[in-house]
């Protein structure tokens, strides 16, 4: 059994969480609460000492050192002022008769981002996908290649046509589109499968950290 | 004696004529030819590219070259400097640098460059002509990335005569949505069994699609609670939705004729931890039992727990995300779920705005291109045609 | 048939009690499953294998404590990976908690006896710069210039004055990238900017829930994936080194069945009730 604290106190807060399963009840409660309370402060520290220390803080300091000392306007470290008067604008929907006012920084989140992922979400998740996706339905001498081309082909051409909005699911097209419908599920239940793997990944972690790490009955 | 003398004179005189004629095979290697020198395209303005014609003894077993040396000078009588190798069968090298002046490896542009290749064999090397004089510049515009340019285009276009359309009143069609249909008949059943309505909005921020979709459907939700004066519930995770859902609430009760039902306090925030959020919202639900849950937006890995205590708190639930991964615990454990796109083309079905609609009608004929594109890209591949495959080929 | 209707009305915490038992007892045990390698895992082996020693190698660490089971285990068999061929490997984090994680897995790798012999230095022979906020514009930054995105590493020093990135300016001079993923920023962004925009060489490792959607990039943006646990443990068979994910499989491979064992009979039940309804 181990003899740190930190171990004990994490093998509370993990069986405290876990008795969620049962139902709930006060230790629950206040074990969520510190998970929430801690992650509110720790967020907090890694914002303020990754975010504003150095990209608004450390960078207006040069600003004003270089005003100061050598008597001259250094623009390039001034701008990241510009982006603390945005953060500071986004706060004032604290304040309802000027909340409006955080729409502009708003805007200027929405806009950067639009463009900055235009053209690499359409040329990564788009464009590239096309291209791979034109591929010979019939390879010379592979079986399993052409049957992999013709799924992958046939799949990506009916999903398309579940999506396509602007046309009824009525006789051929709604053959296609129920084709489709049939490859997406079946993804979705592998995706299924995938995140059920995934949890269960977490639940095979924590109970080797309560029977081994915590307990010590496994070496 | 003496006429043995002079045969073997002339014999020698013979063989050294000979030898000059035909000289012994030199060991050096044939040189490239046809070299040339230009700058390189689509690039910021710092590199040249140089190509040439392989030498004849390249891949030969006498005299074999075994690598390409490539050389530069700022004059062609001037001192070559060694830029770069390339082994032997290449005839292109790209001689780059840095756009900083103070790298030192510096690259300028618009400054003529001289380039010879040098034909290396085993000891020995031949070198080509100089060529005629490069520099390098930048391009305002990048030729490979007109593919991407004209989908913009053609997207835009689609886009705008749609939106306009549709602004000018012309019906543009949209095909039905069971989950869609189903909001009618579960706004109907929270008002005959006398529960109120639960409308989740997600764990996204203002600006993501999923979220903005999600306010379309909670206006178009809201107006019906408003005619049935059935309450609405919109615990919200972000300050800024609250704010947003608040108007949205607030102005389909105005629209529909009953602004004196609206009651800010229902639509109220919780808090921005996930599941914190989650427990909050279960207490909600095994509280107040609403007879209709939706879930409309973003959503990660609390969606199963949220959609379960619903199942289990006896709530007909609506469901729709954009997040791949939580749609199939929408679908497992949810009456009706919106997957993907269909949430967005909700939205443009409900709120009937010309701009939701004509950018929906957009994306289906952009679709339809790319479907079409599909189907006779593969049928060229597989009889060895790779136009298509070219034109949607963007070089970076 | 009353049965079938108690199947169907079984309290869930019976079932919790099976997956946890399914999930806890295989962990006494030693006995190890058979897991076959995939070749989306060995491509990102072989790609590792043939980089020739000296090759610099760049590692995001874009996960937290929360996804360290499914990816802590990757992190350490590849660097086990790059030490034993002689790397040389840059840390980076997108996640503020990735570069601890890093830290955690060199712990861990440095008491390996092979890897503890070649006596690696910091600075020569691997580096961490740290977090860096920003999400995918740092990764657009970096293939502009590392230096001016990571002034700094870990514990304060200059990055230009380190020995080991003297000799890397951006992604030029990187010759593979492998990604630690668990959300966003990701596997996604690196694949649309390192390599749709840089022509960077991109390996990642993911978590289950995200391992799927890498798939459309594989092969020609992304060399292959480890998806969850599961890669995890065939990098490490690849490897010749099994260690905890190979461990855990057991326990995985169990609680599969369990949980295969209850939707059959669930199903089973509910087609059984809704047939027995129909008839009535």
């Amino acid at each position: 059994m181990s003899t740190s604290i930190g171990v004990w106190i994490a093998a509370f807060l993990t069986l405290g969480i876990m008795s969620f399963l049962y139902k709930d009840n006060p230790i629950y409660k206040f074990c969520e609460a510190v998970f929430v309370g801690v992650s509110a402060g720790y967020w907090f520290v890694v914002e303020f000492f990754n975010v504003f220390l150095p990209k608004v803080y450390d960078n207006v300091g040069i600003a004003v050192n270089v005003l100061l000392v050598q008597g001259r306007v250094d623009w390039f470290h001034w701008s990241y002022l510009l982006g603390g008067i945005l953060g500071v604008l986004m706060l004032l929907r604290l304040v309802p008769k000027i909340g409006w006012i955080s729409r502009w920084p708003l805007a200027v989140v929405v806009g950067t981002t639009a463009g900055l992922w235009l053209i690499n979400y359409l040329v990564s998740n788009a464009m590239r996908q096309i291209q791979s996706t034109i591929i010979p339905l019939y390879v010379a001498g592979d079986l399993n290649a052409t049957i992999g081309s013709i799924i992958l082909v046939v799949g990506t051409f009916c999903g398309l046509i579940y999506f396509f909005f602007s046309k009824e699911h009525k006789g051929a097209f709604g053959g296609a589109a129920k084709i489709g419908i049939w490859f997406i599920m079946i993804t979705f239940g592998a995706s299924f499968g995938y995140t059920v793997m995934s949890r269960m990944s977490l639940l095979i972690a924590r109970m080797d950290f309560l029977v081994g790490t915590w307990l010590g009955l496994i070496r | 004696m003496k006429k043995i003398k002079s045969i073997l004179f002339s014999f020698f005189l013979l063989l050294f004529l000979f030898n000059l004629s035909f000289p012994q095979e030199s060991s050096d290697p044939r040189p490239p030819t046809e070299i040339k020198a230009f700058d390189t395209p689509n690039d910021n303005g710092h590199a040249i590219t140089v190509i040439w014609k392989l030498s004849a003894d390249d891949g030969k077993v006498k005299n074999n070259v075994v690598a390409y040396e490539i050389l530069r000078s700022d004059s062609p009588e001037g001192e070559f400097e060694i830029r770069g190798m390339v082994p032997v069968g290449e005839n292109l090298f790209e001689d780059k640098g840095a756009k900083e002046k103070k790298d030192k490896n510096y690259f300028p542009s618009h400054k003529n460059f001289y380039y010879k290749v040098r034909a290396k064999a085993d000891k020995t090397f031949s070198e080509s002509e100089v060529s005629k004089p490069a520099f390098a510049y930048g391009q305002w515009y990048h030729t490979g990335k007109t593919t991407v340019l004209a989908g913009v285009i053609v997207f835009s276009v689609f886009a705008l005569a749609f939106i306009n359309l549709a602004k000018k009143g012309k019906e543009l069609y949209i095909r039905p949505l069971a989950g869609i249909e189903a909001v009618d008949e579960a706004i109907g059943r929270a008002t005959e069994m006398g529960k109120p309505i639960l409308y989740i909005l997600g764990l996204g921020s203002a600006e993501m699609i999923a979220t903005i979709a999600s306010f379309t459907i909670l206006s178009r939700v809201a107006k019906k609670t408003a005619e049935y004066q059935t309450p609405i519930l919109v615990p919200c995770y972000d300050a800024v939705v609250m704010a947003v859902a608040q108007e949205t609430v607030r102005a389909a009760y105005l629209e529909a004729g009953r602004p004196d039902f609206y009651k800010e306090e229902n639509i109220f925030f919780v808090t921005s931890m996930q599941f914190a959020y989650v427990a909050g919202v279960n207490g909600i639900m095994l509280r107040e039992k609403p007879a209709t849950n939706f879930y409309l937006g973003k959503f990660y890995a609390e969606s199963l727990i949220l959609a379960e205590t619903g199942s289990v708190a006896g709530s007909i639930q609506i469901s729709g995300t954009d997040e791949i991964a939580q749609i199939p615990f929408f679908i497992a454990a949810t009456d009706y779920t919106l997957i993907g796109e269909e949430l967005y083309a909700a939205s443009a079905y409900l709120g009937k705005e010309p701009v939701l609609l004509g950018t929906l009608k957009a994306q289906d004929w952009g679709k339809a291109v790319v479907i079409i594109s599909l189907i006779l890209g593969a049928l060229a591949a597989s009889f060895g045609f790779q136009f298509f495959l070219n034109l949607f080929r963007v070089q970076l | 048939m009353k049965f079938f209707d108690r199947l169907l009305a079984i309290d869930r915490r019976i079932i919790f009690l099976f997956v946890i038992i399914a999930v806890t007892l295989p962990l006494f045990s030693k006995a190890t499953l058979h897991i076959e390698v995939s070749p989306m895992v060995k491509a990102v082996y072989d790609a590792v294998d043939n980089l020739p020693p000296g090759s610099k190698v760049l590692v995001s660490f874009d996960y937290d404590p929360a996804s360290a089971p499914e990816l802590q285990p990757m992190a350490l068999s590849f660097f086990r990976h790059c030490f034993s061929k002689d790397l040389k490997v840059v840390i980076i984090g997108l996640w503020p908690q990735g570069p601890v994680q890093a830290n955690i897995a060199l712990e861990d790798v440095f008491r390996d006896p092979e890897i503890k012999a070649k006596n690696l230095k910091y600075g020569v022979d691997y580096v961490n710069l740290g977090y860096m906020a920003g999400n995918e514009v740092v990764i657009q930054s970096m293939g502009s210039n590392i230096h001016t995105t990571f002034p700094a590493d870990y514990t304060g020093n200059r990055t230009s004055e380190l020995p080991l990135m003297k000799g890397i300016k951006n992604f030029d001079n990187i010759d593979f990238i492998y990604n630690l993923s668990a959300g966003y920023p990701g596997t996604m962004e690196w694949v649309q900017f390192a390599v749709d925009r840089f022509q960077a060489k991109l390996g990642a490792g993911n978590t289950a829930v995200q391992a799927p959607g890498m798939y459309p990039y594989i092969p020609e943006q992304l060399v292959g994936v480890l998806g969850g646990m599961k890669g995890g443990a065939e990098y490490e068979i690849i490897a010749k080194r099994p260690a905890r994910a190979v461990s855990y499989m057991l326990s995985q491979g169990v609680s599969h069945a369990v949980i295969i064992f209850f939707i059959i009979i669930g199903n089973l039940a509910f087609f059984v009730t809704r047939g027995k309804k129909k008839t009535s």
